[in-house]
């Protein structure tokens, strides 16, 4: 009986470790890894927050899309021009979700901060081009002011969920740069609404990528996998 | 030569086309891409619209090449979708990837390829229904009854892994009504509907949409039949409370109809106003105030008809502040005159009166102090000499055998707890004073002149005495004086007190007055001793204040400083006999 019991438990913890070991792909992260005294939001609520916004910033691209598409490319076929024009191509983003599932949660996040950083000055010209844009309507110019903001709030965000779940690592990798203000600057009317074109449909299609990503890694760090 | 070859080859052709075209064969119409649709972001399908085949057997051909590829790939499956489809399996989907498609149709006359659709996953993302929708009525016991609508989400969806996010909608409706009532759930699997009708059939259809994407189609219709004797406890026992309480509303108008004042009056009883025993205020008000002191008197008052007694009593007059007789609202009392008299009765305690005759009642009990305490001008510690060398106002004792005649101290005031100041020429600051307990029909002129001077405003003095001028309010006020009177200080702790009391300054020098007689209405008549002019006793009318007593029988009494009053004792006096044992 007693040897039966003693061989029952090392199982046990056979299996309790081999558990652990197993599941290096999950990490189930502890809520303050500095210690109490760091967290001042909990992991939880700061991906809320973040998925919340980045849902909003995916929203208000896809609006500002198809609005300047209904206005200013309708018969142009703009979006020949569109493929292989977006300046974070470079940035090895998984593409599916099995590859999304395979990458881990640190490269996703880096993913995530890079295309975040990269979006700051494109967002800040955009901003300034379409105000000078003549009979720009207000629609596509206030969402875009309001996803230049957004857009920093996220990357504040994301930099705190960055230092919580990988604590002491510092997040310095360099980021694609935008070079593709002059065309949005150029005289031809068609070349600058191609390039605005461009640069919306570019914007809605990464705003879809960190939306995603993000999703996948608050199901996976915050809920365990089970949504 | 090749000339010839040339043009028989171009013969040959038109040839050729002249005779298909006779036979109505064509290459087929541009076929045209409808639309491509993702289920679940992992896969895909495209459908197409075939155009005219041109007559002859066409077979279509759907080629496609990613964004940043050159290579053109061919559709992997034109079953899985239907007919005019082609299905990518996840091996074949990209998401963020633009796929340029186009379909070709080919037959034996040629090809005619559609316009290319750019289509990017991302953006068609349209899920099936949700799947399993069931229906149960539930009512648990001690709650409300509901139905329980369980779902489950679409097929190939993944929402654990949170690669899919996913909200729904339900709506239902009894079967014969026109209007759905609809539910959004963000995100869970179940809904409970409350405030169902009974013996309804009701419908239920549920769909779903993505977090970024299209609606799903509404799922197929499921029903339910709601029993007839599907308990709605809440409406009923609503309606039920509603009912009792209108009853209720009824009943009370009814009573309060019938009953009126009296239900108020049981409810809200009137707050009893302050009242004298035996003072009725209508007598009062009709003038009447011999009736009303008759009245008054009716009530146990020692005897106070039998006035030929002398009561010899040592009074320590305190100068109280007007404040003891200051407007305490006293309904009764219209007449400013009588206001201290009252006031001066129901605080008659002497130096309690001056603060509060709670006070005194609880003085009363202590042991008597040291009489020859000074009177500082902080009120409460005042209070305790005169206190002590009074006994109970409230007990009356009867002294009626004993001849005593008030003393009267004029003092100075109390200003700590009054605020009218006090004339200086007329009262040393120093003393206290006690209206005199228990003073009968005798002191009553005096305790009437002295309850003024115990005022200790002039004014007050002056309007006290001009109201005792004047007869009947006079009157009115020495019987409230005796009432107040009622109680008697102890004569042998009272006696020692003048003497204690060391400067017993007045302003004025003394004049001694002898009491002439005591009418019945209890006036003292008295005549100022210095006065050489002995004119015929005069009824009653002669007020003076009473300065002290002294040798037990010698009413010392001091002149009013208003010059009426100084007038008074001016006039020609009387000459008193000695005090009656």
């Amino acid at each position: 009986m007693k040897g039966s019991l003693e061989s029952g438990s090392r199982l046990l913890l056979l299996l309790v470790v081999s558990n652990l070991l197993l599941c290096q792909g999950v990490v189930s992260t502890p809520v303050c890894p500095n210690g109490p005294g760091n967290c001042q939001v909990s992991l939880r609520d700061l991906f809320d927050r973040a998925v919340m916004v980045s849902h909003y910033i995916h929203d208000l691209s896809s609006e500002m899309f198809n609005e300047f598409d209904k206005r200013y490319a309708q018969g142009k076929g703009f979006i020949t021009m569109a493929l292989n024009s977006c300046h974070t191509s470079s940035l090895p983003t998984p593409e599916d979700k099995e590859q999304a599932q395979q990458t881990h949660h640190e490269v996703l996040m880096s993913l995530i901060l890079g295309l975040l950083r990269s979006w700051n000055d494109p967002l800040y010209h955009l901003v300034t081009e379409v105000r000078g844009m003549k009979g720009a309507p207000d629609a596509i110019l206030s969402r875009a002011i309001e996803i230049e903001e957004e857009n920093k709030r996220l990357l504040e965000g994301m930099e705190m969920i960055f230092g919580q779940v990988i604590p002491g690592a510092k997040e310095t990798e360099p980021y694609p740069v935008w070079s593709g203000l002059p065309s949005l600057q150029t005289k031809d009317e068609d070349a600058r609404y191609s390039a605005f074109y461009n640069l919306l449909h570019c914007l809605r299609r990464d705003s879809s990528k960190i939306d995603t990503y993000l999703k996948l890694l608050n199901c996976r760090i915050i809920y365990n996998n089970n949504c | 030569m090749k000339e010839n070859a040339a043009s028989r080859v171009v013969f040959i052709l038109l040839l050729f086309l002249s005779v298909s075209l006779l036979n109505g064969q064509s290459p087929p119409e541009k076929p045209k891409l409808v639309k491509c649709r993702s289920p679940g972001k992992e896969t895909f399908t495209c459908w197409w619209e075939p155009g005219a085949d041109g007559g002859l057997p066409t077979n279509y051909t759907l080629t496609y090449h990613k964004e940043g590829e050159t290579l053109i790939h061919e559709c992997p499956d034109y079953k899985t979708g239907g007919p005019n489809s082609c299905y990518f399996s996840k091996k074949h989907t990209s998401i963020w990837k633009m796929y340029v498609i186009t379909v070709n149709a080919i037959n034996q006359m040629g090809i005619s390829s559609s316009d290319p659709l750019y289509v990017d996953v991302t953006y068609i993302v349209e899920p099936e229904p949700p799947a399993n929708l069931t229906l149960e009525l539930k009512h648990p016991e001690d709650r409300k009854p509901y139905l329980w609508i369980k779902w489950s989400p679409p097929t190939m969806t993944d929402v654990k892994s949170g690669w899919f996010i996913i909200q729904y909608e339900i709506r239902l409706k009894p079967e014969k009504a026109t209007d759905w009532e609809t539910h959004f759930t963000p995100k869970q699997t179940q809904l409970k509907i409350f405030n169902l009708y009974p013996g309804q059939k009701y419908l239920v259809q549920i769909r779903c949409k993505p977090d970024h994407g299209y609606w799903s189609e509404w799922s197929p219709e499921s029903s339910i039949q709601i029993p007839n004797d599907f308990p709605v406890k809440d409406t009923s026992m609503w309606i039920f409370v509603a009912i009792l309480s209108a009853v209720i509303c009824l009943i009370m108008v009814w009573a309060v109809a019938l009953k009126g004042y009296s239900m108020v009056t049981c409810i809200l009883p009137p707050v009893p106003g302050p009242k004298i025993k035996g003072f009725d205020v209508h007598l009062l008000e009709k003038g009447k105030s011999e009736e009303l002191l008759r009245a008054l008197e009716s009530q146990d008052f020692p005897p106070t008809s039998d006035c030929e007694d002398l009561l010899m009593e040592f009074i320590e007059v305190d100068d109280c502040e007007d404040q003891q007789l200051m407007p305490r609202p006293s309904k009764e009392h219209t007449e400013q005159g009588v206001k201290p008299m009252h006031l001066d009765l129901d605080s008659d305690s002497g130096r309690g009166s001056c603060d509060s005759p709670s006070l005194l009642s609880e003085k009363c009990d202590e042991p008597q102090a040291h009489p020859s305490k000074f009177h500082t001008p902080e009120g409460p510690e005042k209070l305790e000499n005169p206190e002590t060398n009074l006994t109970c106002l409230q007990a009356p004792q009867s002294t009626s055998g004993e001849g005593k005649i008030p003393y009267f101290l004029a003092n100075g005031p109390k200003s700590s707890t009054w605020p009218f100041p006090q004339p200086p020429s007329l009262y040393s600051p120093r003393y206290s004073y006690h209206n005199i307990a228990d003073v009968c029909e005798l002191a009553l002129g005096m305790a009437g002149t002295t309850a003024t001077s115990l005022d200790q405003t002039d004014q007050h003095a002056l309007k006290a005495s001009k109201t005792i001028e004047t007869g009947r309010e006079g009157k009115a006020t020495k019987q409230r004086e005796s009432e107040g009177c009622s109680s008697k200080p102890d004569q042998d702790t009272v006696w020692p007190r003048p003497q204690d009391k060391t400067p017993l300054i007045s302003a004025k020098p003394l004049e001694y007055v002898e009491i002439h007689k005591v009418s019945q209405d209890g006036v003292l008549a008295l005549f100022p001793k210095q006065n050489e002019k002995f004119g015929a006793p005069e009824a009653s009318k002669e007020y003076s204040k009473v300065s002290r007593v002294t040798d037990s029988n010698i009413l010392v009494l001091v002149p009013d400083p208003q010059a009426q009053n100084l007038t008074l004792l001016e006039e020609p006096a009387k000459k008193a006999p000695p005090a009656l044992p």
